[in-house]
């Protein structure tokens, strides 16, 4: 019925746009005179760093603004529909069928005390009324079907999913009855990159089936070069630029535009670290190995988390060892177990020749002084009851480091000016008036302080805003020479782990399936697992489309293939000796 | 801008914006901790100004009314007992002065007693875990499936007379099982964030991650869980006075209740023997509902408005 009208029309029209908060610190302006068309069958995304205004916009066509947000000025207008004209009720109905959200966290979004095909019906007998049961499962079948779920999924509740199956069952949600526009908010934000490529790829094919518009919010320029045709780049509420993405990505115009391009670290493209940081490191006084895993393995119940593993880390030049993998993978258990947090199943971890597990009240103290952590979610790092140099200065204190209160103090500002902080700016603050990228600064601040000699950073940039990760980095990589610190650096990003690892270790559910000096292991990947790692990251380069850009590309194929390829070893470092499973499989 | 050339309207936003820049500004928490100063304003500025052996049986007219009312006999009421006396010949007056305070007392000590066991209880099970976690979690949840009004009325009744310190005692074995299953709960989800992880990476003590890191961040839980059992408390000491258990000899407001309707005040129509303490205990449940919501918007900036 709307088709003739939507021909000439855009599906959406945001026209002079304006959305304001009103806090007690004065009004703020999350979206300034925003101006945009999204026409039929077009993909668009938005881009820019969180508090840019991506989806409050997003949120103001669903008029579902969180309180006090309000509209104004401009209008929004659905097909030929001004939407701020419609009432509580014509909006209710419009909703979903005619725009369609597909939130975030599609693990959040879901029931979790329905199945999925109730869940599905729900939205079909809120706008069409009670339909006969058949037309009901026809209409969820299908709609799962063109999503690529099997059937019986209808059937499951949603704990029982994987996070990649709950997305695309939210996708399928969304599209049931065939929407005008689809607002995608980050919809692969939590998955890693093998299940983000399918869900994308999912997201695209439906999309273009029943040709509705799309609106893709996110903060990955890569992604975005995969996926829309037209984008559009916010920062503080404005829309800097706006154009196809060829013409974005070949010729940006505004500096912000090029900073978020050039953020993206790529596999064999320049490196963001400063070459000329290298110093000689100081000298360490023990002739044991730094750490040393001996046939350690991890159960969790009945699931084999790591498989027997052994390596030896000599740690008489500072290193990065890079361990790399999908979540599931056994990396971050490794992390744990290296830090004495979980014990291993089976075998020993050794620092310095003393078991971690075995150590008296002093060697403890010790360990812990030299082996010290970044790890992923900056926001939870800081007890919100202190200000933030209460987690600089207590661990200064206990370790004995501390001479006096002005030591302490000069510690801590040296520790601020070494990641780029203005010590006076930040010390005296709580951490919620710290950014995500100022809070991890501090953490590894704080690491710096203890001088350790290992330092395992788990996911340490995965949170924070992709402009900051490669400038956190490589403040963690010159400080690697200049304090003497090995770092064992877990990722699921591989791009950032060729730039600054000095040895490469991919973990595929909890084996080492191929290991070796990055350039060799990342750069010219030979084991499959490998391989499907770099074909799905998405690249900010249209030339290189995703992979081979297939529609039957099936992520579960291909791992059932990498499980049954023999392990790869691509020559050693000096200072890292990884032993080969005996076992595999 | 100065205040004097403020529209009505714009002083109004001003007062919310400040009590939204500090939250214990917040009106309910005020008139409710008001409410709860004034009983115990009564209790000590009357021990001053008035002659408390008036509590005592006999030591003053029977049944007369308020001032300004007249009771069943005709008799007015008159300043020497302005809110009136009982049908033992005791002033209102002074039993209120005693009987409020008391009542509060009650309630305060038997949940700061449970408060201190619910903390070390919840404490250890959600910190230590393992045996002592199941043993304290299965004990705290037999005990909230008993009715403590029944065990207490076989227990006072065995007892005779009890001291309110007893009373106290024997009510806090009651109250310790809710806050010993909310810390427990806190304690738990609090021991997987980010900042107790740190406080072991920085080779923090157990003790010192308990009362330095997670305890400063439990303190809103604790001081809602502590009004909550405070009426609990009070609602169990008043529902046994009233049924004539508790102490026999001190002044209480249930005790007093418990009389006026053994001695048949309802059909006397002597309203203020059992009309004014049970007011008294309405006050006192205001005050500390008003104290909740009050902390619950204080510790919850999401409940606190601009509007």
């Amino acid at each position: 019925m709307l088709d003739d009208v939507t021909k000439d029309k855009p599906v959406l029209t945001l026209k002079d746009l304006s959305i304001e908060f009103p806090t007690p610190a004065g009004v703020v302006q999350a979206v300034k005179t925003l101006s945009l068309d999204i026409h039929k069958g077009r993909r668009v995304g938005f881009i820019g760093e969180s508090g840019s205004g991506k989806t409050t916009t997003a949120l103001a066509v669903m008029q579902m603004l969180a309180e006090p947000g309000r509209i104004s000025g401009g209008t929004i207008d659905l097909g030929r529909t001004n939407i701020l004209e419609l009432s509580e009720e014509e909006m209710r109905r419009a909703r979903l069928s005619r725009v369609a959200y597909i939130p975030q966290g599609a693990m959040n979004s879901l029931n979790p005390v329905m199945r999925v095909q109730p869940q599905m019906w729900d939205g079909i007998i809120a706008h069409e009324g009670h339909l006969d049961r058949a037309e009901l499962k026809r209409r969820s079948d299908a709609a799962l079907a063109s999503v690529g779920l099997p059937l019986h999924t209808a059937e499951l509740y949603p704990h029982e999913l994987s996070g990649g199956m709950k997305q695309r069952v939210c996708i399928a949600m969304g599209i049931i009855l065939d929407p005008e526009l689809i607002i995608a908010d980050e919809p692969t934000s939590a998955l890693d990159v093998v299940t983000q490529r399918q869900v994308m790829q999912t997201l695209k094919a439906i999309q273009t089936q029943i040709g509705s518009g799309l609106m893709l919010i996110g903060h990955d320029m890569g992604l975005m070069a995969q996926t829309v045709d037209e984008l559009a780049v916010l920062k503080d509420g404005e829309l800097v630029e706006h154009g196809t993405v060829q013409q974005i990505l070949q010729a940006p115009a505004h500096p912000y535009t090029k900073d978020l391009i050039s953020s993206v670290p790529l596999v064999g493209g320049e490196s963001f670290l400063n070459p000329d940081a290298r110093a000689d490191a100081p000298k360490r006084a023990s002739s044991e190995p730094l750490l040393r895993f001996e046939n350690v393995r991890k159960d969790y119940g009945s699931v084999t988390a790591l498989h027997p593993m052994s390596f030896t880390l000599q740690g008489d030049t500072p290193q990065i060892i890079s361990i790399v993998g999908q979540s599931g993978s056994g990396k971050s258990t490794m992390g744990s177990i290296m830090l004495g947090f979980n014990p291993p199943s089976q075998g020993r971890v050794l620092f310095e020749g003393q078991d971690v597990a075995g150590m008296n009240a002093a060697q403890s103290l010790d360990f812990r002084k030299n082996v010290q952590a970044v790890f992923q979610d900056p926001y939870a790092c800081f007890n919100p009851f202190y200000r933030v140099n209460h987690a600089l200065k207590f661990p200064y204190k206990q370790f004995g480091l501390a001479t006096s209160e002005a030591a302490t103090q000069r510690a801590m500002e040296e520790a601020c000016d070494a990641v780029g902080l203005d010590p006076d700016l930040v010390l005296s603050r709580y951490p919620h008036q710290l950014s995500g990228g100022q809070r991890q600064r501090l953490i590894v601040a704080r690491a710096l302080m203890l001088s350790p000699k290992l330092l395992i950073a788990d996911e340490p940039v995965s949170m924070v805003d992709a402009s900051l990760r490669a400038s956190i980095l490589s403040n963690i990589y010159d400080l690697k020479d200049k304090y003497g610190i090995s770092i064992l650096y877990i990722t699921h990003d591989l791009a950032t782990a060729y730039h600054v690892s000095d040895y490469v270790m991919v973990l595929f559910k909890g084996h080492v399936v191929e290991a070796g000096p990055p350039k060799e292991v990342i750069g010219a990947p030979q084991h499959p697992y490998t391989k499907l790692l770099i074909d799905s990251i998405p690249w900010p380069d249209l030339d290189r489309s995703w992979g081979d850009g297939r529609t039957d590309w099936d992520p579960a194929k291909l791992e059932a293939k990498a499980a049954r390829a023999e392990a790869v070893y691509r020559g050693t470092v000096p200072g890292f000796d990884l032993i080969k499973e005996a076992t595999f499989g | 801008m100065s205040t004097a050339n403020m529209t009505r309207a714009e002083r109004r936003q001003a007062r919310r914006i400040r009590r939204f820049d500090n939250p214990w500004l917040n009106p309910k928490l005020i008139w409710g901790a008001g409410l709860l100063l004034s009983i115990i304003f009564i209790g000590i500025v009357g021990r001053f100004l008035w002659n408390l052996d008036l509590v005592f049986t006999g030591s003053s007219p029977l049944k007369l009314p308020p001032l300004g009312f007249e009771n069943l006999r005709g008799q007015p009421g008159v300043m020497a007992h302005p809110i009136g006396t009982d049908g033992g010949g005791r002033d209102m007056l002074a039993m209120i002065i005693i009987g409020a305070p008391n009542t509060l007392f009650v309630g305060l000590l038997a949940s700061l007693i449970g408060m201190s066991i619910g903390i070390f209880l919840g404490f250890s099970a959600g910190f230590l875990g393992g045996r002592i976690d199941d043993t304290i979690r299965v004990g705290a949840d037999v005990m909230i499936t008993i009715p403590p009004l029944l065990i207490l009325v076989v227990f006072q009744s065995a007892f005779g007379d009890v001291t309110l310190t007893m009373m106290a005692l024997l009510i806090a074995g009651f109250v310790w099982q809710s806050p010993t299953r909310l810390i427990r709960a806190q304690v738990l989800s609090m021991k997987q964030s980010g900042y107790v992880q740190m406080a072991q990476l920085s080779g923090a003590s157990t003790t010192h991650i308990m009362f330095r890191e997670m305890m400063p961040n439990l303190v809103p839980y604790l001081f809602g869980s502590f009004i909550a059992s405070v009426t609990t408390s009070i609602v169990t000491a008043v529902g046994l006075e009233v049924l004539g258990l508790g102490p026999q000899r001190i002044p209480t407001l249930g005790r007093t209740i418990y009389e006026a309707i053994n001695a048949g005040a309802l059909i006397q129509n002597l309203w203020w023997w059992w009309g004014i303490p049970t007011l008294l205990l309405g006050v006192i449940f205001i005050g500390l509902l008003l104290i909740n919501l009050g902390l619950d918007e204080v510790s919850n900036p999401r409940l606190r408005r601009l509007s």
